[in-house]
């Protein structure tokens, strides 16, 4: 089932205009939503996990109008928001119980076996008597995809899930999300061109609330190819290239020199080196895009 | 570091809107709450008639103290939450770590918090200020802006308890995290105020009641308690000693609290847990390794979002919800607390004047009644809980996505709120169970407790969940939703202060229903129930509208939840909104029909206008001639299914004037009446909103002429909302005055002065002096008559008893009804009654006079005490003043109201006055009242039904002192002298304790206007202190002469001028002062023991020194202090050390005193007196010795209190 957004608008009381025009087509697989803190990732996924109206603009998934119905959504959802709590005093168990009945399925025993699934899933069956409220990060985050994937979602939404997780738990976290989201559309935002880059077959780059670029990370790797550059500089003469050059990165070396990667069609000198595109290359090069034109 | 933290505190407060909120809110209760005391309403309601200065320092102090009550429900989301919120904004990891202090950091956190409800309190005292004088207050109720008044109340006691709950508080949500847990502990802290407040009543607690009060109202009321009228207008509050201890302890048990917060409180990550177990050993926790790829091969279930499954899913998360509410420590508190609050309230319930009742059913439920406020405070706050747990605890993004219906989570919480009503009903059901268990009383009516609690009273819960889940919804601040519910539900019953007074148009409000053994809910539910359905559908019309703004997701303003609110408004829902707001306006438009169009309903204000208009249309008539009732003959049908009543009656008159007669006025009641004269007449005047008409007779009523007046009356229909007869299923009790017309101008006039003076009425000297020769043609009991012959046939349902005044002539059973026919064979007033029920009677002899009581079945406990009562009281009576002028005696019980009224041989006696009194057998000497009022009933045979004052001042000492007299000296006889300290104690406190809320003016007791404090309580104390001076025989000798001189005697009626002059008779000179300061002024003493010291003797005797102090004053009506008689007669003290002299009126007093010892009487300490004699007393400071027998442990001046002393404790000492 395909997930299409089209024209969606949505501007704060505040004033700030989170979404703007955006439109997005979005398949079965994994969707990385990657961009800047502030881009407007959470409002879209709120928006489209139907707890906030957008002021103008149409979504559908399949054929669920989702600003329309509401309800068919969420059965079929599961959603993951960037920050969430637990009630105090529930255990992991009872809590699942809880979000089982909201989601429908109201055969005790069925409730039982499939918490008992998901807990074993997320491997917190060990825990699953203690109160939640006392999990680690990374327990909390697993939890959040056990109570996710009671409804057995075909469109799964993760805020930012790995954030704040140790290497092990994230590897761990992605491995579970790509398993789940083998037969359906899961919409996937971070901050981190890695995670992306691991799992998705799809991605788009989001800032100031419009879509920058949308592709495959493949593809658009290979768009860049013979287009990317690098070149040792010290750290003095950044701002020289940089004037001189259109620089996506730079990354200090351990003798206190600088790596500076550079978009170009051809090689910009002859101290560059052809480098492979790499997708970081992508996000900076659609973000730079972007950029407003200083006012002279 | 304080600094920054403090402002950076007040600058978050300051910056909130809700601050400034609770600010308007509070400012405009004040401004309303002092503008309507000081009469704003008077012209849309009735006058605020008072002679009390509503801004003195007293009023002050009272509603300023009153109004800050309300602000302890701040403290928890401003005081507790200060350093809860670094918590719950997760600030607390990164604060903690900064370099400040712990002190810094509590004190910046506790005292900028202080200041910023300091802050909202001052708009109380700002919106009192604006609201005494706004325009349209009354001029005379209000005095100049007195500063000191204020800021006494606002420095003594606001600032201080601010400081002492804010620790508290700031305690335990410190401590809990948990901002519940600090409401919870403000509605326990205002339960321990209202157990201090229960010790107030007995004298001997008062001392420590008053040091114990947190709150200091009660040290204030140590030295206000019997302050008078003027005192109360002029005095500010004493700061002396008792003020300053209170106030002193619970700053310093503030401290406290604050320096135990300050020891436990640490700067860690975790909430301080209280745990009744040893900690668990400590595990260390390492993660496995689980690097590898999982399967996903979920268990298939089955989803299912029907109707029914979406019902089921609804109960299953109220059950999540309502543990969420039960399983906390503080609710479980609340539970356990209000279990013994409850508890020690049902040992007060249904106690009068000390002594106790048996514990039915219905007074355990009655006593249950202090736990209401807990209950709608658990709604308020949890409705808040529960609306916005999700929110608080941060899933809502999780719960808000799933397909669960809006309406499923909105009832659920309805639901579990309900519940959570349940458990705490429940809580008075047990501790009613477990009182009346403990009293071994087994007679537990399971049945009426279900019903009452689950039943009636839950409905009334029900409906306030209803508002307090709109009100919450539509805030979503539960803390300021809460405040807001409190402000509403304390509200809505003061609307009536401002003219709105119907139940419709105040939410949730009905008609009330009361409950008592013989007639049960009487007719009471089906009106209750109709306002409370009425109540629910409008709790249900605001519900619907909370539920379209229940929030779902997260909407980013108002405007977008009112956009979401108008999509959710579609059918089914229009249909259902639109169905139950008819449902409720038809209900409401039932009621309002029934209640103001097809019956005239008259609201204060018009009633106090229909009183003006009455008296300019009609007082002209008063002096008119009339003729007088000199037998009445009247049938009476009571339909007790039905309630209904059918009468018809004969009264002969005749013209006892030296006058013509030619117009009768006829001033009778709101029921369907015809009249017809035996003379011929026309009807010159039809007054049918005053039932008054006026009668002209053909040809003039010539003295000596009589007059018959034939008449029949009923009872217009009973409706639901209106019962049009005063008859009920079982235990009806109705005298003449409520049924029957009489002649003349009746009075009923308006009697506050300024009142009056506002209608252009002449000032209202209420009644007539004694000396007014010319104002004593009427008896104070009837205008109309004076004694009549009386004879009577009642019929009722067959399995009920009717009674009436005389004797059973014939009694007879027809067409399924039973008639009795009574007849009286002497004179009796015009004053009898009706009364009916299925009785039990029980029957006894004293000498040849028949004594029975009618009583209800079941209600056995004290026929012997009234047995008793009757004989001993006709007794004294007869052996001291005359004989008893009927064969027969009735006791008839009727169900409640707490009285009892003495008619001729016949005593309605209420069955909540004596009939359930647990006063048998009781040996510590606890008053038996049971006893006590039958004696007094039984005396009012003579004391009003054969010796009846004029209708002057002074009139009701002739009867009621004279009976409670009776009662003293009767008691007296079966405890013994020492025993009566007790029961004067109690009538010295009620009196000067109610004599603080006259309204108009106290006269002296032989001038009284009626008050009950004065004929009851002072006129039993004067007269049992006056048979002490000048002997109880010589007393009753001059009583009995006087009865002989007046009794049943015609016009010109006997004064208490008359009754006086008898006792002056036989008073020795030397004693004449005690008639002049306890009948013809008001005069109190000021008593006291200054030092004490014994030595013992050789000769094994003892030598007491007792240094006292007595001094004397008068008062005049409002309560002003006068030392001197004349003028410059007063003499004066000054005691060692002091500057101020101790003033007097001159004394040459004949005074007691006593020197006490105790015994060891059975294991029982028991006082023996050693010494008792009065002493000639001419100066205010005295020493005297005395010898005595025994080792003695206590001396008193005034040792009994027999006289007027507003200190009675000083007047004793212990050695």
């Amino acid at each position: 089932m395909k997930l299409v957004i089209k024209d969606l608008t949505k501007t704060y009381k505040n004033g700030v205009k989170a979404i703007d025009h955006l439109n997005l087509e979005i398949g079965t697989g994994m969707f990385g939503l990657l961009g800047p803190n502030g881009a407007g990732k959470s409002s879209l996924m709120r928006t489209i996990a139907t707890l906030q109206k957008p002021d103008s603009g149409t979504i559908t998934f399949g054929d669920i109008n989702v600003l329309e119905d509401n309800m068919a959504l969420r059965k079929i959802l599961g959603y993951l928001p960037q920050s969430f709590g637990v009630y105090p005093k529930m255990s992991a168990e009872a809590l699942l119980d809880y979000f089982a009945t909201l989601k429908g399925i109201h055969s005790k025993t069925e409730r039982q076996a499939l918490i008992k699934e998901v807990l074993e899933i997320t491997n917190l069956y060990e825990m699953r008597k203690k109160y939640v409220a006392g999990y680690s990060g990374g327990m909390k985050q697993r939890f959040g995809i056990a109570q996710l994937l009671l409804n057995n979602p075909k469109l799964i939404i993760v805020d930012e899930p790995t954030a704040g997780l140790d290497p092990a738990e994230r590897h761990r976290f992605l491995n579970v999300l790509r398993e789940v989201g083998t037969n359906c559309t899961v919409i996937f935002s971070t901050h981190i061109v890695e995670d992306v880059k691991e799992l998705c077959n799809d991605m788009a780059i989001l800032n100031g609330g419009r879509i920058l670029k949308q592709a495959t990370p493949t593809q658009a790797r290979l768009e860049l190819k013979n287009r990317i550059w690098t070149k040792t500089i010290d750290r003095d003469d950044l701002e020289a290239h940089e004037a001189q050059f259109n620089v996506l990165s730079s990354n200090y070396n351990e003798d206190n020199s600088l790596n500076i990667r550079v978009f170009n069609a051809v090689q910009p000198s002859a101290e560059f080196i052809a480098v492979e595109p790499q997708l970081d290359d992508v996000y900076f090069i659609a973000l730079k895009t972007d950029e407003p034109v200083a006012a002279l | 570091m304080f600094s920054t933290i403090f402002f950076h505190e007040l600058k978050f407060w300051l910056k909130r809107p809700v601050t400034y909120i609770y600010m308007a809110i509070f400012f405009v209760i004040a401004v309303f709450m002092a503008a309507t005391t000081a009469g704003i309403f008077d012209s849309i309601t009735a006058t605020t008639g008072s002679s009390r200065i509503v801004n003195a320092p007293l009023g002050v102090n009272g509603l300023f103290n009153g109004l800050a009550i309300l602000i302890f429900f701040l403290f928890p989301s401003i005081i507790g939450a200060s350093i809860n919120r670094d918590f719950k904004s997760e600030m607390h990891s990164i604060l903690y770590s900064y370099p400040f202090t712990k002190a810094n950091y509590l004190f910046a956190k506790f005292f900028s918090a202080i200041v910023v409800v300091s802050l909202i309190v001052m708009t109380i005292g700002v919106g009192m200020v604006i609201g005494y004088r706004l325009p349209g207050t009354n001029a005379d109720l209000v005095m100049p802006f007195d500063f000191q008044s204020y800021l006494n109340t606002y420095w003594l006691f606001i600032l201080p308890n601010i400081l002492l709950f804010g620790a508290i508080v700031f305690a335990v949500v410190t401590f809990s995290r948990n901002i519940a847990a600090g409401f919870i502990t403000v509605i326990l802290l205002l339960f321990v105020q209202r157990i201090t407040d229960n010790f107030l009543y007995d004298q001997d607690y008062r001392y420590l009641a008053s040091l114990f009060d947190p709150f200091g109202s009660s040290a204030v009321s140590y030295y206000t308690r019997y302050w008078t009228v003027y005192e109360q207008n002029e005095l500010h509050i004493p700061i002396k000693e008792v003020i300053i201890y209170n106030r002193l302890l619970w700053l310093g048990i503030a401290s406290l609290i604050f320096g135990i917060v300050f020891k436990l409180f640490s700067f860690s990550q975790n909430a301080m847990s209280f745990s009744f177990f040893r900690k668990k050993k400590g595990e260390r926790a390492t993660k496995r390794n689980f690097g590898g790829i999982v399967k996903i091969d979920l268990p298939k279930v089955t989803y299912d979002y029907s109707f029914i499954q979406n019902l089921k899913a609804t109960w299953k998360i109220t059950q999540v919800e309502f543990k969420y509410i039960v399983k906390s420590w503080a609710f479980i508190s609340i539970v356990l607390v209000g279990l013994i609050i409850v508890l020690v309230a049902l040992s007060e319930a249904g106690s009068q004047v000390g002594a106790s009742s048996y514990p039915r059913t219905w007074l355990m439920l009655q006593g249950g009644g202090i736990f209401v406020i807990a209950i709608n405070i658990c709604t308020f706050l949890y409705a808040g809980m529960l609306v916005n747990r999700s929110k608080i605890a941060n899933i809502n993004g999780l719960e808000d996505v799933t397909p669960i219906p809006n309406w499923s989570l909105f009832a659920s919480k309805f639901i579990a709120l309900v519940l959570m009503q349940v458990l705490l009903l429940s809580v008075i059901m047990v501790a009613g169970i477990l009182f009346q268990l403990y009293q071994g009383y087994f007679d537990i009516e399971l049945g009426l407790y279900i019903k009452e609690l689950f039943g009636l009273k839950l409905i009334n819960y029900v409906i306030w969940a209803f508002l307090a889940l709109t009100v919450q919804t539509l805030i979503r601040n539960p803390y300021l939703g809460l405040f807001v519910l409190l402000v509403l539900s304390i509200g809505i019953p003061l609307l009536s202060l401002a003219g709105i007074e119907q139940p419709l148009f105040r939410y949730n409000d009905d008609s009330g229903f009361s409950y008592n053994d013989m007639n049960g809910y009487g007719d009471s539910l089906p009106r209750y129930l109709f306002y409370k359905l009425y109540w629910s559908l409008g709790g249900l019309v605001l519900m619907l509208i909370a539920a379209l703004f229940w929030v779902r997701g997260l909407p980013s303003s108002f405007s977008e939840r009112f956009e979401i609110a108008k999509a959710r408004f579609k059918t089914p829902f229009a249909i259902t909104f639109v169905a139950v707001l008819a449902g409720f306006f038809l209900l409401g438009y039932t009621i309002y029909h029934e209640t103001n169009i097809q019956n005239d309903r008259y609201s204060s204000k018009e009633q106090e206008e229909l009183r003006v208009n009455w008296e300019k249309k009609y007082k002209k008539y008063e002096a008119y001639a009339q003729p007088r009732i000199i037998a009445v003959d009247v049938d009476l049908d009571l339909f007790t299914e039905a309630q209904n009543f059918e009468a018809s009656g004969r009264y002969t008159m005749i013209n006892k004037t030296e006058q013509g007669i030619d117009s009768i006025f006829l001033n009778y009641n709101d029921y369907d009446s015809t009249f017809k004269f035996n003379k011929e007449n026309s009807l010159v005047s039809e007054d049918t909103l005053y039932n008054f008409n006026i009668y002209q007779l053909k040809q003039t009523l010539q003295p000596g002429d009589s007059l018959r007046l034939e008449f029949t009356v009923k009872n217009k229909p009973n409706t639901l909302f209106l019962n049009n007869s005063p008859v009920i299923k079982n235990g009806t009790f109705v005298s003449n005055m409520e049924l029957f017309p009489n002649l003349g101008y009746n009075g009923g006039e308006l009697t506050d002065d300024k009142t009056r003076e506002k209608y252009g009425l002449a000032p209202n000297q209420l009644k007539p002096h004694p000396s007014d020769s010319t104002a004593l043609g009427n008896t104070y009991i009837s205008k109309d008559s004076d004694w009549i012959d009386f004879e009577t046939t009642v019929s009722t349902s067959e399995g009920q008893i009717a009674i009436a005044p005389g004797y059973l002539q014939k009694e007879w059973v027809k067409e399924g009804r039973r008639y009795f026919h009574y007849k009286m064979d002497s004179k009796i007033l015009n004053f009898y009654a009706y009364n009916s029920a299925e009785y039990e009677v029980k029957k006894d002899k004293w000498k040849d006079v028949d004594l029975e009581i009618y009583y209800h079945k079941g209600h056995e406990y004290n026929l012997k005490s009234m047995m008793d009562g009757m004989k001993a009281s006709l007794a004294y009576n007869s052996e001291n003043f005359s004989p008893y002028q009927h064969k027969q005696l009735r006791i008839v019980e009727f169900p409640s109201g707490g009285f009892a009224q003495s008619f001729p041989n016949t005593i309605p006696f209420s069955g909540d006055a004596g009939f359930i009194a647990d006063v048998e057998d009781s040996e510590d000497g606890d008053l038996n009242y049971t006893y006590a009022i039958t004696v007094h009933e039984v005396a009012h045979q003579w004391w009003a039904h054969q010796v009846i004052g004029a209708d002057v001042l002074g009139a009701t000492m002739l009867s009621e002192s004279l009976s409670e007299y009776v009662a003293l000296k009767v008691l007296e006889k079966e405890l013994g002298k020492p025993q009566m300290r007790k029961f004067l104690k109690r009538a010295l406190d009620d009196y000067l304790f109610q004599r603080t809320f006259e309204s108009k003016r106290e006269k002296p007791l032989m001038y009284n206007d009626g008050q009950g404090y004065i004929r009851y309580q002072k006129g039993s104390l004067v007269f049992y202190a006056l048979s002490d001076y000048i002997g109880e025989k010589v007393l009753n000798a001059a009583l009995k002469t006087y009865v002989e001189k007046v009794k049943f005697q015609e016009p010109p009626y006997t004064t208490s001028i008359d009754m006086v002059n008898h006792i002056k008779a036989v008073t020795p000179d030397s004693l004449q002062y005690v008639i002049k300061d306890m009948f013809e002024t008001i005069t109190l003493y000021d008593n006291s023991i200054k030092n004490v010291s014994s030595t013992a003797l050789d000769n094994g005797q003892y030598k007491v020194d007792i240094e006292f102090e007595v001094s004397k004053y008068r008062n005049d009506e409002k309560g002003k202090q006068l030392f001197s008689e004349t003028s410059r007669d007063s003499i004066s003290y000054v005691p060692e050390g002091r500057t101020k002299p101790i003033l007097s009126l001159p004394l040459q007093d004949y005074i007691d005193v006593g020197v006490f010892t105790t015994h060891n009487v059975d294991g029982k300490m028991e006082e023996k007196q050693l010494y008792l004699k009065k002493h000639k007393i001419t100066a205010i400071h005295n020493t005297i010795s005395i010898i005595v027998d025994e080792k003695p442990t206590e001396v008193g001046v005034d040792p009994y209190n027999k006289l007027i002393d507003r200190n009675s404790v000083d007047n004793r000492q212990q050695l």
